[in-house]
């Protein structure tokens, strides 16, 4: 049963962020019909798998929820702020029980009675608006359903297939369920059942012909069996407007052609129907409502066909077999690097053409398992739209947020650390950046501020931009404040680039009133770190008035790149190969006489660093040496190494806590004889370097 | 071997660092491996010699001699590296350590175990879990290799240096 329920958990905190994206679309959109259905639908699968689970709380939590969706879903309530605010919470909340079932934690506690309440206030107000207007609104499950003589009777069809106990479902149970609707009478057909002999006791053999009056509709009815729409025949009928229970003729009748025939079909009972009823205005209906309703079930099952074809195309696999999968792919890079070098070394032609094939297929496999490691940033955003909602709410600040590009997709290491960064980016833009309606108008903007979160690929980099229309930053104050805090000497002379990148600083905050959300001194400085983690960069940039552009800079992944693979003196390093522009061989002589460490390639003067010098490498120089042409803020750059030995796919192993506070090197791969590589992260080396 | 075992195992690796002889509790070393090509990362602090390959993981090798604030070590043929399993702040992790030369492994029963001495020792006796008579000349060192060799530790004993050149020259 655990095994069930930690599945359980898994499936519902998914729910619960779907949950939470349909309810976000839904405020934005809010006479969205398919958006309400959505809500409702996760609702209800919730509540029913955490029933069935044993998860009563949430269980029955949800169904309040659920319930006010109902209303809203058959437009007896209209949505407001406050339900809003208080769905969401609950959402909330229903991802806190998820880990604290038993409400043991005294705030889960105390949050559970107060939504409650809050949940059960909004039901109450509709429930009792809703009486005045609406004659057959009962605000429970009692059973009082279909005890009167207005409510329809339906037939349902309801053939189990025969493995339908595999998964757990007791159909049953079903029919159960069917009684907290209304009236219900079920006929079961045994005339499949084989004989003893041939009997399969995991098999299910029996089916129902069940007849029920309710007042709910046929959507409520085949709610029911939403667990169980794949795994059974099921046909929902509406005979009639009226409640045939009280009608003794009528299930005399069926039970007499029930004896009679194996099999009663929808005609037979269309025609009992008609016989039993003498009221020929209702026979009129009786018609109508039975067509109509056989084509609201066929669309529906095609809506529902439509959902499932396109949610067969993936499956779901645990992150930890993917890890796995990807560690083997690493060792199999490895291996075959050493078949290469062996092969390379005997020198013989058939294994040579297999070695190539093996190198060629284990670069696909790489790729491909890459490409599953990846998961697009999408699966973020809604946290994101999340928190803009509740801090435009909170500071009364209205704010549009527009995310483009959402489909790219990175690590989901990457994506796992990238959250709270760009958390506290969107925060500072809220709290600092987008002004007070007024101040906007005043200055002649639009009183709507808005946010721009975009990702696009560029080369073997992913970008990820947050940019507002705020006040922008003055790099004046920021100067000051620098200055003050000793950051920088009151005469440092610097670039309007390098202002900027104080407020990555560590103690660095503008802000001039500490406020609930942001500014607290611990902020960019924490950005950057956690974004340089994961190997990436973040830069700011700003115009008064206009607003504030973050850029975040992330590799593609971390654990395999291509690679150049060079050496200088004895030690081999990596250099990423997509940074790599072009490689120039140059004389030492020529490097020597290089003024001002810039040297002329193809006419063109650029500035260079000398790494045998810079990594203290020692050795002697070799007579003729190599210039790497690398990109560094858009800007070439040259790196001079020994010697260039050739392309490396290398995967990447982090070198320890020990070095931790080695950023050049971003970690060193094992060569196919068995030689370390350090690989190199140029845009580092050349910062470091520039710097010196 | 579960974690209370490890704790009450008796056994010491002994090793030389200089004429100085140190050990270590046994559940500590993995592995003792000769001598191999040692692959500098550049600027990185004196004490970090650099990183090995250990059967496709990547090791990174500390300068014990330098760590201790003797001269850095002369690879002899004796040189070898300890592969200790480190624990810091509940993460388990590998560091390679160089010494001069493995000597014996020694049972060592909890009341043989002398408290550290308070002064006139060049080493801080924080790192010393205890002394151990060796005969009637030598003692030996019991160290305590979580801590000499945890990453924040590398860091203060840079700061506490000055001291300990001071004091031996």
């Amino acid at each position: 049963m655990d095994h069930f329920q930690s599945k359980f958990v898994e499936e519902a905190t998914e729910l619960i962020v779907d949950l939470e994206q349909a309810l976000l679309n839904l405020e934005s959109n809010q006479n969205d019909k398919e958006s309400i259905g959505l809500v409702f639908r996760v609702m209800h699968t919730l509540k029913g798998n955490s029933s069935m689970f044993g998860f009563d709380k949430i269980g029955e939590f949800t169904h309040h929820l659920e319930t006010i969706y109902d209303f809203v879903r058959q437009g007896k309530m209209k949505l407001t702020d406050e339900i809003f605010n208080v769905t969401l919470k609950s959402v909330d909340h229903l991802s806190a029980l998820l880990n604290d079932i038993n409400l043991t934690d005294p705030v889960n506690k105390d949050n559970h009675v107060s939504i409650t309440q809050q949940v059960l206030n909004i039901i109450n107000l509709i429930g009792h608006n809703d009486l005045n207007t609406s004659s057959d609104f009962s605000g429970n499950d009692d059973d009082s359903y279909g005890l009167f003589e207005e409510a329809s009777t339906y037939h349902i069809f309801f053939k189990p297939k025969e493995n339908i106990f595999s998964n757990g479902t007791n159909p049953l149970f079903l029919i159960d369920e069917l009684h907290g609707l209304g009236q219900v009478k079920a006929y079961p057909n045994l005339s499949s059942l084989p004989g003893l002999q041939q009997i399969n006791i995991s098999s299910s053999y029996i089916y129902w012909d069940i007849f029920l009056s309710t007042y709910k509709n046929a959507n409520d009815i085949s709610d029911v069996f939403i667990f169980v729409e794949d795994d059974c025949d099921l046909v929902i009928t509406k005979l009639i407007e009226k409640n045939l229970f009280f009608n003794e003729s009528f299930f005399q009748r069926i039970e007499s052609l029930l004896k009679e025939k194996i099999n009663i079909n929808l005609i037979d009972i269309q025609q009992i129907v008609l016989n039993t009823i003498d009221n020929t205005n209702d026979q009129v209906v009786f018609e109508n409502v039975k067509e109509e309703k056989l084509l609201n079930v066929n669309s529906q099952t095609k809506e529902i066909r439509d959902i499932k074809d396109s949610s067969i195309s993936s499956i779901r696999v645990s992150s930890f077999k993917i890890d796995e999968m990807m560690n083997l792919v690493s060792e199999l890079v490895t291996s075959q690097a050493r078949l290469s070098l062996l092969v390379e070394h005997y020198n013989i032609p058939e294994l040579m053409a297999i070695a190539e094939n093996m190198q060629k297929l284990s670069r696909q496999l790489r790729d491909n398992a890459f490409s599953i490691s990846l998961i697009p940033l999408q699966s973020i955003v809604t946290r994101f739209q999340r928190l803009v909602r509740d801090l435009s709410h909170e500071l009364k600040k209205d704010i549009e947020f527009i995310t483009e590009g959402t489909e790219t997709e990175l690590d989901k290491t990457i994506i796992e650390n990238l959250t709270d960064p760009i958390m506290h980016i969107l925060r500072n833009s809220l709290d600092h950046g987008i002004e007070d309606a007024e101040v906007r108008t005043k200055t002649g903007k639009p009183a709507k501020g808005k946010i721009i979160l975009s990702a696009f690929y560029s080369g073997a980099y992913v970008y990820i931009e947050v940019k507002d229309d705020g006040a922008g930053i003055n790099p004046e104050i920021i100067r000051e404040k620098a200055i003050s805090k000793g950051l920088i000497a009151a005469d440092a002379s610097l670039t309007q680039k390098e202002i900027f990148d104080l407020v990555f600083q560590p103690g660095f905050s503008t802000a001039k009133v500490v406020t609930d959300v942001s500014g607290r001194g611990v902020g960019m400085d924490v950005v950057r770190r956690k974004i340089s983690d994961i190997r990436g960069e973040v830069e700011i940039d700003s115009k008064i008035g206009h607003g504030t552009t973050i850029t975040i800079k992330l590799p593609l992944t971390l654990s395999i790149i291509d690679g150049l693979l060079v050496l200088i003196n004895d030690t081999y390093f990596i250099l990423q190969l997509a940074a790599v522009k072009k490689i120039y061989s140059i004389t030492h002589k020529e490097v020597q006489k290089a003024q001002r460490n810039m040297i002329i390639l193809d006419g063109e003067s650029i500035p260079f660093y000398y790494l045998r010098d810079e990594f203290e490498m020692g050795g002697t120089p070799f007579d003729v040496e190599q210039v790497i042409v690398v990109m560094y803020q858009d800007s070439p750059v040259g790196l001079i190494i020994d010697k260039v030995v050739g392309e490396y796919q290398a995967v990447i192993k982090p070198l320890g806590k020990h070095y931790k506070n080695q950023d050049m090197i971003s970690g060193a791969s094992i060569l196919g004889d068995g030689t370390i590589a350090l690989v190199t992260d140029t845009n580092k080396i050349i910062k470091k370097c520039s710097r010196e | 071997m579960s974690k209370e075992e490890k704790k009450t195992l008796n056994s010491y690796l002994s090793f030389k660092l200089g004429e100085e002889i140190f050990a270590a509790n046994v559940s500590k070393v993995l592995n003792i491996l000769e001598m191999t090509k040692i692959t500098k990362v550049p600027k990185a602090p004196e004490y970090m010699k650099g990183v090995i390959n250990l059967r496709g993981t990547v090791l990174p090798v500390v300068d014990t001699r330098v760590k201790f604030s003797m001269s850095a070590t002369e690879f002899t043929t004796n040189t070898c590296i300890l592969v200790l399993d480190i624990d810091i702040e509940s993460d388990s992790l590998h560091v390679g350590a160089l010494v001069d030369a493995v000597q014996e492994v020694l049972e060592i029963e909890p009341h043989q175990i002398l408290p550290p001495p308070n002064i006139g020792n060049k080493f801080r006796s924080e790192f010393i879990n205890g002394m151990y008579k060796l005969n009637e000349e030598q003692f030996i060192m019991l160290l305590d290799m979580d801590k000499v060799f945890s990453v924040d530790d590398l860091l203060e004993i840079r700061e506490i240096a000055p001291d300990v050149y001071a004091e031996n020259a």
